[in-house]
This record gives C-alpha cells, structure tokens and sequence, in this order.
C-alpha cells in the first residue's frame, strides 16, 4: 500500500498523540527510522510542539550522541515491558537505550507517549496504584462526554469558554474515525 | 483530649497557610473576576501532543448578564455559544445543536471567589515570574498539586487586567496541555459578536434535558483523597440515550462518572486519553460506566473501579 504525504503526517501526528495501536505504532516507527520525509515531519511536529511548550532545545547532535552511548550499553532485552509502561520522562528508561533499537527512534519514541501515566517520580505518600489498564481509542461519544463534564468543571470559572476547546477537539477527532 | 489536639489543630493550618501565598490567591481571584466581567475578543490555541487547535473566543458583557462564543477556525465549522444557564453547540455538517442547560447556579460547581482559599487543601499556590504572552505582560501563578492524583497548573494573567492569557497544565513529567491567546483585544465587543452564524431553524435539537436526581444504589466504594461529589444528576446524551452523571471535584479539576444501561452492547474495558482527559470505560451491574476527567489516569482509573451498585433495599 502506498500512502500519500497527506496521510502519512496524520498518521504521524496520531502517532504522537498515542492513538495508533502498538502494531500500527511499530510499523510507522520502522519507516521513521530511515531518513526521509516522513522524519522530516516527524522532526518538525516535535520542533512546533516543543516551541509551543516553551522546552529547551536540544543541542546540535544530540541523536547521534545518544546513538553513540546507546552503541556502548550492554543490551539488555525487556520490550514487554516497555509497551505495557509507555513511559513519557525517558531519563527514567535506561532499559529502552539499551534495546538496541536506531538512537533517534528511542528520542523520538521516548519522548511521545503524552498520555501515558509517569512512572516517576516516588509520591510522597504511598499511594494504591491501579493494575496498568488496557489502553483503548477513545469512545465514539467523547465529545457528548465532555460537553456534558465540562460545564461542571470549576476550573473553567478561571479559564472561561477555552475549556469546551477540549469539547471540539474531541469532535474534530470524531470526524476522522 | 481537645486540649492536646488543639494545639496541633492550630499547627495545622499555619502549615497549611505557609506553603500559601495571599498574594498568590488574590492573583486567582483578580483573574476570576476578569474572565467574568471583561469583554474581549482574541485568537486562541489548543495545544496537546503534537496537535494544536485554533479557535475565536469573544466575551460580551452587559448590565443583563454575560455571553461567550467559541468559533472553532480549523478543519470542520463549530461553534458552542454559552449564556449564563445554557451551553449550545452548533454542528453545522450534522445540522444539529446539543444544548446543556444548568440551573442558574444553584448546585453548580463554580470556582467562586471565597473557595479559593480552599484550593490550598489539594494545592501549593505561589506567584511564578513574569512572562509575556501574545503581546500582553503576564504575571504566573503556579498550582502545584500536593499528590499525583491531580495535574498542577501554569497560570499567565495579564499583569494590568488580571486576564488569563494562557494555560499550561502539567504533571511530574513535564507539560500535558495548554490553552494559550495568540491575539486578544480587550473590550470592543458587541452584541452581534456572540451571536451565532447559524440560521439553525430545522436543525435537529439535541436537549440534555439535565435535572438532579437521586442514581439509586450507584455510588463509589471510596472516594478519591480530595474529591468530592458536587452533583448527582440524570441526562440524555446524543440523541436520545438517558444517561446519569455524577460529578466529583477537587474544587479546580472535575471528573464525570456517566452510567447508561447496556441494553445488550458489548463495552470495551480500558483507558482513552486525550491531552489532560483521561476515559476508563468497564461495565458494572449490565451496565456501561465511562468515567471521564481532567485528571491524572490513576485518579479517574481508581474512580472508575471504585464505582459500585448496590441494590437499593
């Protein structure tokens, strides 16, 4: 199957928005491995979500010297693991440096996940933590959802009209399932 | 006994009041007032992942009351115009609009000014540094939360009127989402602004139809550490299922547990995720419960599995 341009930056960003399933995941990490386009855009989504969250920039080959590290760890091999934590902070998965996977795919890997639940750092409290649930799309009715929660937010008394944003992307979304 | 425990009362609440600044509360409470009573128009983005959303926001205010129209500017046309009791969202593709009313602040959940000294149970409230924010000189207000049951809070409030220009909210490992204006223009608003483009005669009307009420037997086996129920109420959702809501808040972040009848469907148990919200969805007692928040994924995971039926006697 040949996937247009167009198509293949929506799968990107679903990519980075957590909403491929691990297969479909799998196989757009392969071609971001390989330089191209689509690693192009990948790099440039990053770039613009980067920018708008104010981060600081990494230096200038950073990738390669995070391959080179990478090349000197001894592999150690716990992909289960990985897919069921989806870790966000990758400072906290040395495990994954060591899986032997292209140094740049991990950065890029590593730093998606942007719904997944932090692992780090230790809670003060001990706290009950759930079983790690199963991960699935989000439902048909999310924006009925939110229209009907987000009236009931107090927080929207600070933010004003700006949550229901939440509302209409969830429609938006709505419209490419 | 009340001898000894009063000194230890007393210990409390200063602690509580020391990781507190009055200076950092008025901020939230200058900025409450702004969102309510300033009229303005501006460009405003949606940020989560690698998506952005890019919407008109215009606020009109007047001697009977407030108004408030969000035009989303990308992709598919919508608009959600929101007066004092009613929220009406425009889908033009569908011709439809969904309207949620509320009774007139009675039982509301609001951030109201006097409870935002309460925030400090949940919370570390302290001023950030300056920061400029789409022309306009911001002062922060940081809401960081005392457990990994809630995300912290970036504020950015225009230092002259107390306007929220943007939002960022963040847990322990870095930024979730934001709301940030790219333009505002404060004042100059008037009354056809707010109004809808929509000539929606023969739409279909999606009510709400949302009353209190009592969801017999349906309650949590333990409440979230912070989280109180504010309302209990039943609803129709899309076009006609009813639906009960019950709705539990820190006093700042809210989650939704929505029950419907089964009624033969099949549900998918698990976590969906978009930005700072966070759905668990299982089944209990042949019925589907979605449990929908912004809120951390183990607090309204531990909702969710909390949520239990039991058969009124």
């Amino acid at each position: 199957m040949v996937e247009g341009k167009g198509t293949m930056n929506d799968r990107i960003s679903e990519l980075m928005d957590g909403e491929l399933d691990d297969r479909q995941a799998a196989r757009l990490i392969g071609t971001l491995g390989g330089e191209g386009e689509a690693r192009d855009a990948w790099r440039m989504y990053h770039l613009i979500g980067d920018a708008m969250r104010d981060a600081s920039m990494l230096s200038a080959g950073f990738a390669a010297r995070v391959a080179e590290k990478v090349a000197q760890e001894p592999t150690v091999l716990a992909p289960k693991a990985l897919q069921s934590e989806r870790p966000r902070n990758w400072f906290a998965v040395p495990a994954a440096v060591a899986a032997g996977v292209a140094g740049v795919s991990v950065v890029g890997w590593l730093a998606l996940a942007p719904q997944a639940q932090a692992p780090a750092p230790a809670p003060a409290v001990a706290q009950v933590q759930p079983a790690q649930p199963q991960t699935i799309p989000l439902p048909s009715a999310t924006s009925d959802y939110l229209l009907a929660h987000q009236g009931f937010s107090p927080g929207s008394s600070l933010q004003g009209m700006s949550a229901y944003a939440r509302t209409v992307s969830a429609e938006a979304r709505g419209d490419r399932r | 006994m009340l001898q000894r425990a009063f000194p230890v009362v007393i210990l409390l609440f200063w602690g509580a009041a020391q990781a507190q600044s009055p200076e950092a509360l008025e901020w939230l409470r200058r900025i409450h007032a702004a969102t309510q009573k300033l009229s303005y128009s501006g460009t405003f983005v949606y940020q989560q992942g690698g998506r952005t959303e890019t919407s008109r926001i215009t606020h009109y205010v007047d001697a009977a009351g407030d108004v408030e129209k969000l035009e989303v500017l990308d992709g598919a046309p919508r608009e959600i115009i929101r007066t004092r009791n009613i929220v009406r969202c425009y889908l033009p593709d569908s011709r439809v609009v969904k309207v949620e009313r509320r009774e007139a602040e009675r039982g509301f959940p609001a951030l109201l000014p006097e409870r935002v000294a309460a925030l400090a149970q949940n919370y570390d409230i302290a001023l950030g540094d300056s920061h400029r924010v789409a022309g306009f000189d911001c002062r922060a207000v940081l809401l960081k939360p005392k457990d990994n049951l809630r995300y912290g809070y970036r504020l950015y409030a225009d230092k002259a009127s107390g306007m929220l220009l943007k939002a960022v909210t963040f847990d322990a490992a870095g930024d979730v989402e934001q709301f940030m204006f790219t333009q505002l223009v404060l004042g100059k608003v008037t009354r056809d602004k707010v109004r809808s483009g929509y000539a929606s005669g023969g739409w279909r009307i999606e009510d709400a139809a949302a009353a209190p009420a009592s969801l017999a037997g349906w309650g949590l086996t333990a409440e979230l550490p912070g989280f109180h129920k504010v309302v209990e109420l039943k609803r129709r959702m899309g076009e006609s299922r009813p639906v009960g809501q019950v709705v539990y808040s820190d006093g700042l972040a809210a989650v939704s547990v929505f029950i419907e009848p089964l009624e033969g469907r099949s549900t998918r148990t698990g976590l969906a995720s978009m930005g700072a919200i966070h759905i668990y969805t299982r089944e209990v007692a042949n019925h589907m419960v979605t449990v929908v928040g912004e809120a951390p994924a183990v607090s309204v995971q531990r909702i969710a599995d909390a949520v239990e039926y039991r058969r009124p006697q």
